[in-house]
């Protein structure tokens, strides 16, 4: 065993890339694929299309925003990845779901490496939200799976909420569990 | 078993944390990294810390500190890498150490009653007792209490 010199090889050598949108909440990074984002928003400016759902079974979301003709659930980024409370000011609306982030700060679109598989000590929640881990400019962001926000129960138990407390449900939220 | 088998069976590295070293099996690892850059980020794995960057791979962070002599990590640190088989697949993990290792033969002896389950025997030099640690339970050993959970939900609520 010996002492190893400094690391001259970064990890993203050799790697396909892919571009990114490089957000923050509650202080970390994190990164998401820029083809799994729909438009990013001021959490201000969709203050007043919110509708405030009354459940208590997937406590991260406590708002639907109604975005043209569809709606989405808002996840607080804070509380889905269990960090200290912060005051998010933007909202990643999501392409391919019917999910929205509230996040921190975005920090930046850029290039970054191919993802990394999340090493196998990882065993938490983490598993299930991100796609992997990725370098770049010398800092190891992990990349969220944009399906990993609202597992199918939880939508399951978002629309029956929704259903029960008589809110509006536009209908193309019908049917989106079946992901 | 061959000689040198026999040799590397009863060879360790000695690991400084603090004012305590501690041994690992010298079979399982594999290099002493400088300290370079911890990579944190939000998990919800107990004992992990972060990652660190070596020769291209990623490899997790174990913070044993607060296990081994109940303090935090070392500002500046060095990480001892080793090789765990998780679900059949080898690994590398790391774990923060204060300063340079030292590569021992000695005699293991059985564990005192006593001893965490993390402890796989013990070796004697000169007047020391140094305790062999057992990577893969040592790794499993929880004293993180749980994250505090947001109580703010935003500009929403």
């Amino acid at each position: 065993m010996t002492i190893s010199s400094p690391e001259q090889k970064p990890v993203r050598r050799g790697r396909a890339s892919e571009s990114a949108i490089l957000f923050t909440i509650s202080g970390l990074p994190f990164a998401i694929a820029s083809s799994a984002v729909h438009e990013i928003r001021s959490a201000d400016s969709l203050s007043g299309s919110a509708t405030e759902i009354g459940q208590s079974v997937v406590p991260k979301v406590k708002h639907l925003v109604h975005r043209g003709n569809r709606s989405y659930f808002v996840v607080n980024g804070c509380a889905h990845f269990g960090l200290k409370a912060a005051r998010p000011t933007l909202v990643l609306i999501l392409r391919d779901s019917p999910v929205a982030i509230l996040v921190d700060k975005i920090e930046r679109m850029a290039d970054i490496s191919a993802p990394h598989a999340l090493p196998l000590a990882f065993e938490g929640e983490e598993r299930r939200w991100y796609r992997g881990l990725s370098y770049t400019d010398d800092v190891i962001v992990p990349v969220v799976n944009p399906a990993g926000f609202l597992t199918r129960h939880e939508l399951r138990a978002l629309e029956e909420a929704l259903q029960a407390s008589h809110a509006e449900m536009p209908a193309e939220l019908s049917g989106t569990v079946a992901r | 078993m061959t000689a040198a088998a026999a040799i590397e069976k009863s060879s360790f590295v000695l690991l400084q944390l603090g004012r305590r070293r501690f041994g690992l099996s010298a079979a399982i690892v594999t290099e002493l990294a400088p300290p370079v850059k911890l990579h944190v980020f939000a998990h919800q794995t107990p004992m992990v810390a972060g990652v660190i960057v070596r020769r291209g791979r990623v490899i997790p962070v174990y913070d044993v500190t607060p296990v081994l002599v109940g303090k935090k990590l070392p500002e500046r640190r060095f990480y001892l890498v080793a090789s765990r088989n998780i679900e059949g697949q080898e690994e590398l993990s790391a774990i923060p150490v204060d300063g340079e290792c030292e590569l021992v033969n000695a005699e293991l002896f059985p564990t005192p009653e006593d001893s965490p389950k993390y402890v796989a025997g013990v070796l004697a030099i000169g007047e020391e007792t140094i305790e062999i640690l057992d990577f893969e339970k040592l790794v499993r050993t929880s004293t993180a209490s749980p994250a505090p959970r947001p109580v703010e939900l935003g500009p929403f609520a």
